[in-house]
């Protein structure tokens, strides 16, 4: 290690001297400290008695609607699992999205996670234009409470299904933000899906 | 239950919390202190400690801990300096510089000796332009503070230009200048609120300032590497890790901290106790992330329980009432063993009760061992308690985030989602 332990130590020297003179301070009239609360250290001691720590944690209210006004999306919410093959369930209306409720809830630390059709057989389905967001543009995710929590797009990006940032979309953090995912890309009518998704990226407003 | 292996990753904090982990940031050279229940970890710590850094994430988690540490150690200082404790300065001057010369050594393991030089000579300027500040406020100078804010903020600019140049550019200076700005002014403003007796906000600067530096030394992790490797430094598990450190360490240092003003009288003790109240909520909403809100709830009751109790002891101590002492311990165990009882049954019994038991009642031993030390004023004794229990806390971490990474992750959704219904969005796109 090349750090330079003999200046240091004079360092650390010259900062004891330094506060040692600081220390002293009561002595020095240039150096009288305000007055403070320390006469009183049995108040301390009945406060300390008194003290009540923090309880009555509430689950957050579940999301029941979400609404994108820059394309167009209001739509109820439907809660969404895991299949028996360990696929995330799908909304069954293609006109309506849902949230991966095992997952974290909007609003909580972590990433909620919302899920939508880009289409149908016969059409566009509720997260057609999910592409089309951008940084800066706002969703609004309406709770069962009533309360409205707004999340502000940070990036909108596409992958291929088979290099799904699983991390990225699901994985417990502790800042509270959401994904908004949907099929994108090419249409694979070997396999009558969509190879790619379409993940939008938003935090929380603070 | 949101993520059912969480129980595990709930034990393992207490487990780790409470018996020391070997993952530990290199930011003490001196020997800890040794309790009679913390002894062979406390040699344990000093050996890990000596060790440079194995991995990047662990030097991520090492400067955020560091920095977070000096944020702690800055702002109580100063805050004897205002109130002149001539008795707690220098110990706490002494242990401020053990964490200055930890930080030089990642900085050298991170960056090299040469830039670790000139960053111990801007941090070292930085430390004591922070003493002249609070020695302003203390003798209600305010030529004094203006001379220190103008070198405090002239220490942001060097501190900027030197990030920039260690960096080869992949930091501003002006970004970096920018946070230590930031940190500078938040130790400033604390010492003035403090000494005009607001110490509700105070206190919550305080906390703001150690969480803040959190991010910092993340900044300073990633500004070392290339931005291919700085991208996975920022991984979800990484931060959640970050997150976890911190809130932990903050539990640890806010206790402490709640220990310390006891003494202070009701209306510092107070402040001091709302911030430990707002690091039990996020800490329980942090839990209810990954074990679901019912799980949450059980957390935050048995964790309310552990600090009340740490609380009853340390009034206990300050009112010099041994009687209330005895039942405060007896309480503290029985606390202890009903947590491991809830531990132990959230995770199927696959933690047994007895060791848990031990663990969780070594942990309450070091906080009431360290306000014991404090009211004898062997400052120097709970300095070190202090820092021992501070840095066990990245390993609690550590572990947590291991398990959750081997027991939360094959429970992910695999693979994308199909949320495409037949391609006329493609046919439409085309």
């Amino acid at each position: 290690m090349t750090w330079g332990r003999l200046r240091l130590a004079a360092g650390a020297a010259a900062l004891v001297l330094l506060v040692g003179c600081s220390g002293s301070g009561a002595q020095d009239p240039e150096l009288s400290p305000p007055a403070r609360s320390q006469d009183h250290p049995a108040n301390g001691v009945d406060a300390a008695r008194g003290f009540r720590s923090a309880r009555g944690y509430r689950a957050t209210p579940v999301p029941v609607r979400v609404d994108i006004p820059r394309i167009g999306v209001s739509s109820a919410l439907i809660e969404l699992g895991r299949d028996a093959d360990g696929a995330v369930e799908v909304p069954e209306p293609f006109g309506v999205a849902g949230w991966y409720a095992p997952g974290t809830r909007p609003g909580d630390p972590g990433s909620a996670v919302i899920l939508g059709h880009v289409d149908s057989k016969r059409g566009p389905a509720v997260f057609y234009r999910l592409r089309e967001l951008r940084r800066g543009d706002e969703v609004r995710v309406g709770r069962a409470d009533g309360s409205v929590l707004r999340f502000v797009v940070e990036r909108t990006e596409q992958f291929d299904k088979q290099r799904f940032p699983t991390d990225d979309v699901y994985y417990p953090t502790l800042t509270p933000e959401l994904r908004l995912v949907t099929c994108g890309g090419l249409f694979d009518h070997s396999i009558g899906h969509d190879r790619s998704n379409i993940i939008v990226f938003a935090a929380l407003r603070t | 239950m949101r993520f059912r292996t969480g129980p595990v990753a709930l034990a393992t904090v207490v487990l780790a919390a409470t018996v020391g982990c070997s993952t530990s940031p290199a930011g003490s050279s001196s020997p800890p202190a040794s309790p009679p229940a913390a002894g062979h970890h406390a040699t344990k710590l000093a050996a890990a400690t000596a060790a440079a850094p194995t991995s990047l994430g662990q030097r991520r988690a090492q400067f955020e801990q560091l920095l977070g540490l000096h944020a702690l150690l800055a702002v109580r200082l100063m805050r004897a300096v205002v109130a002149a404790a001539p008795d707690f300065v220098p110990v706490a001057s002494a242990s401020l510089q053990d964490n200055t010369d930890g930080l030089s050594r990642l900085v050298t393991d991170a960056y090299g000796g040469a830039q670790a030089d000139r960053f111990g000579q801007l941090w070292q300027r930085h430390v004591t332009d922070l003493l002249s500040y609070a020695r302003g406020v203390a003798g209600q100078d305010a030529a004094a503070k203006q001379t220190a804010r103008a070198a405090l903020l002239a220490d942001a600019e060097a501190y900027g230009s030197w990030l920039a140049g260690a960096s080869n550019g992949r930091v501003r200076a002006s970004a970096a200048a920018a946070g230590v700005r930031m940190h500078v002014q938040e130790l400033m403003t604390q010492a003035d609120v403090y000494a005009a007796r607001d110490y509700a906000t105070a206190y919550r600067i305080e906390r703001q300032a150690y969480e803040h530096m959190f991010t910092a030394g993340a900044g300073l992790a990633k500004a070392s590497v290339t931005p291919e490797l700085a991208v996975g430094l920022d991984a979800p598990p990484e931060r959640l890790r970050s997150a976890f450190a911190m809130l932990l360490g903050e539990h640890m240092e806010l206790v402490i901290a709640a220990q310390r003003a006891t003494f202070a009288g009701a209306p510092e003790f107070q402040a001091a106790a709302a911030q430990v109240n707002a690091n039990t909520t996020a800490l329980t909403r942090a839990m209810g992330a990954i074990v679901g809100p019912r799980k949450a709830v059980e957390f935050q009751s048995a964790w309310a329980q552990h600090v009340e109790g740490l609380m009853a002891y340390t009034a206990a101590v300050a009112g010099n009432d041994e009687a209330a002492k005895a039942t405060a311990r007896q309480n503290l165990d029985a606390f202890a063993a009903r947590l491991a009882l809830y531990f132990s049954d959230i995770v199927r019994k696959e933690l047994p009760i007895q060791p848990l038991t031990r663990a969780i009642t070594a942990h309450d031993r070091h906080l009431t061992d360290h306000v014991d030390a404090y009211a004898a004023k062997r400052y120097d004794q709970a300095l070190r308690m202090e820092r021992e229990g501070y840095l066990q806390m990245l390993g609690v971490a550590n572990t947590l985030v291991g398990a959750i990474q081997k027991t939360v992750k094959p429970q992910l959704p695999v693979g994308g989602s199909q949320t495409g219904g037949g391609g006329s969005a493609h046919h439409r796109r085309r």
